[in-house]
């Protein structure tokens, strides 16, 4: 060998083993060419031991059978074939430094590469590349973890945990078309708690909040479907939508409410109704037979919860839209309260 | 202009079936589940023809999977999935519960790993069959209009001719189409046609 293609020899050594990237050249019988300093590092298997063995002997059993139909596939056709790190993880024995090569440590994420190369003199052989896909994995699942948990904060009510205004503008929008759309009824209940700026002044605002929490809690305990949606609407007024679901159901569903609001006796000594903290709902329900609008359900839900405040609090009203009366005021409907 | 007979159509239908067979095999193997996979139709169309709506793909958006390959006769072969059903069949070989728009780089590598699959199952079936040695690029992915993807295309080929197979992709209950599409110039389809011929000759 000359000067000159040693020189050249050395340097693409050098430059073999200064990538950042695990690399492995194989023959047709994947007996081992070629073994990097970073494969070295990984595998804890040192280039002397590595070269002139298989990969499967090297390897032995941590090797994968989907890493194995690459290889084959990689030799027998000639075609490149790429290991992702999503359907695959970690095929190789490969850990982060350093390396211990115990059975406890866990493998590094990796991405492969199986390049064909064809030697001037017609040899088959393979280029392995890998790449430590861990740091970007981990970076991957931090970013899913906070834009869930951004997605939870931007329609959530921090204090109450219900969900808040905006979530459900969106959700009652969605809701009133699916009526439109499959013919299903749509029911929605406005909740106020009664005297409860009153609540606020003389028992002070932590407590008032408390109330406001222990409410949420108990309204959903008393929703059983996944479907349901408890927000909070305004300071103490709260909306429940309940899709597909009729008047008699809306209204099983405020009377659960509200006997378990007297079970739950929150003191209230401020209150003109009773002694206990007590709800006022307005209940409207929508169907496909009215042609009014969302606003105008929104609004009868309101004018039934005035009503019900009107009527003296701790009670519940229901309205239903009718087409006849959606630019009239709400249509009262009495239900023997 | 060049057009495919009914022996040359049945000869790809088959060379293209038993590369979605192998296809099929090695997914099972890395997703654990049964896919089947096959390829039901085969059309030739012209340059003036190439444009998406001769595509069976309805979609504003498309996933394509592309490989150069090369040897005997050069292409472009590209696979073809609107961009919501490539997802849900990723998401579906992934076994995790992301939602279509938490797409990242991950889901991207592993739509890349389908489309080698799939592509190199089905140059390994015409080596095999037809009897030439082929070399390819490795897979490249890309997100655009469909239209947007195939014209990028044809400006790399000289006389553009267009093959395409419909796909039938079947991963436990879920069903998809996609489409595989390889781009070729007119002599190299003369050239991948008398392949064709001395194989039905053969049989």
């Amino acid at each position: 060998m000359n000067q000159r293609t040693h020189t050249q020899n050395m340097i693409w050594h050098s430059i073999w083993n200064a990538v950042n990237t695990g690399l492995i050249l194989i023959d047709a019988k994947s007996v081992v060419l070629l073994w990097n300093d970073w494969v070295s590092e990984h595998s804890g298997i040192d280039e002397k031991h590595a070269v002139g063995q298989s990969l499967e002997t090297l390897f032995a059993e941590s090797l994968g059978a989907s890493f194995k139909t690459a290889m084959q596939n990689a030799l027998a056709y000639k075609l490149p074939v790429v290991l992702s790190s999503a359907l695959h993880r970690s095929p190789l024995p490969l850990y982060p430094l350093p390396c211990t090569r115990q059975k406890q440590q866990a493998r590094i994420h990796q991405s492969i590469t199986l390049t064909p190369i064809i030697t001037p003199d017609g040899a088959h052989q393979c280029l392995i590349q890998i790449t430590d896909t861990s740091v970007s994995f981990a970076r991957e699942h931090l970013l899913k973890l906070h834009s869930r948990q951004l997605s939870i904060d931007a329609t959530t009510d921090s204090l109450t945990g219900a969900y808040n205004r905006r979530y459900f503008d969106e959700r009652f929008k969605a809701e009133f078309g699916r009526v439109h759309r499959q013919g299903t009824p749509l029911s929605l209940l406005m909740l106020d708690i009664d005297y409860f700026k009153d609540y606020n002044d003389f028992y002070g605002h932590p407590a008032g909040d408390r109330v406001l929490i222990r409410i949420v809690e108990l309204i959903k305990s008393q929703l059983n479907r996944t479907t349901d949606v408890v927000t909070r609407y305004g300071g103490e007024e709260f909306a429940i939508l309940l899709p597909d679901c009729e008047l008699e159901g809306a209204y099983a569903v405020a009377q659960k409410i509200q006997s378990a609001m007297l079970e739950l006796n929150i003191p209230h000594a401020k209150s003109n109704v009773t002694d206990r903290v007590t709800l006022s709902i307005g209940i409207a329900t929508h169907s496909i037979s009215s042609n009014c609008d969302a606003n105008f359900l929104l609004n009868t839900a309101d004018t039934a919860l005035y009503t019900a405040k009107h009527d003296g609090r701790n009670c519940i009203r229901h309205l239903f839209t009718q087409s006849e009366m959606c630019k009239n005021a709400a249509y009262l409907i009495d239900i023997g309260l | 202009m060049i057009s495919l007979s009914e022996l040359h159509t049945d000869a790809l239908c088959e060379i293209f079936n038993i590369g979605a067979g192998r296809a099929a095999s090695s997914l099972s193997e890395i997703i654990g589940e049964e896919v089947q996979l096959s390829v039901p139709h085969v059309q030739l169309f012209p340059s003036s023809e190439i444009h998406a709506q001769t595509l069976p793909l309805d979609s504003a958006r498309v996933g394509a999977v592309r490989q150069h390959f090369s040897g005997p006769f050069d292409a472009i072969a590209m696979l073809l999935f609107t961009e919501a059903r490539a997802l849900e069949i990723v998401r579906d070989m992934m076994g995790t519960h992301v939602s279509v728009a938490e797409l990242a780089e991950f889901e991207q590598d592993a739509m890349c790993e389908l489309g080698n699959i799939i592509l190199n199952a089905c140059l390994s079936a015409m080596g095999d069959l037809l009897g030439l040695s082929l070399q390819s690029t490795l897979p490249q992915y890309s997100v655009d209009a469909p239209e947007a993807i195939l014209q990028k295309l044809i400006g790399e080929i000289d006389q553009p001719v267009m093959m395409a197979l419909h796909i039938d992709l079947k991963i436990e209950k879920r069903q998809t189409q996609g489409c595989l599409v390889f781009l070729l110039s007119t002599s190299s389809l003369k050239e991948f046609l008398a392949h064709i011929d001395n194989f039905i000759t053969g049989i």
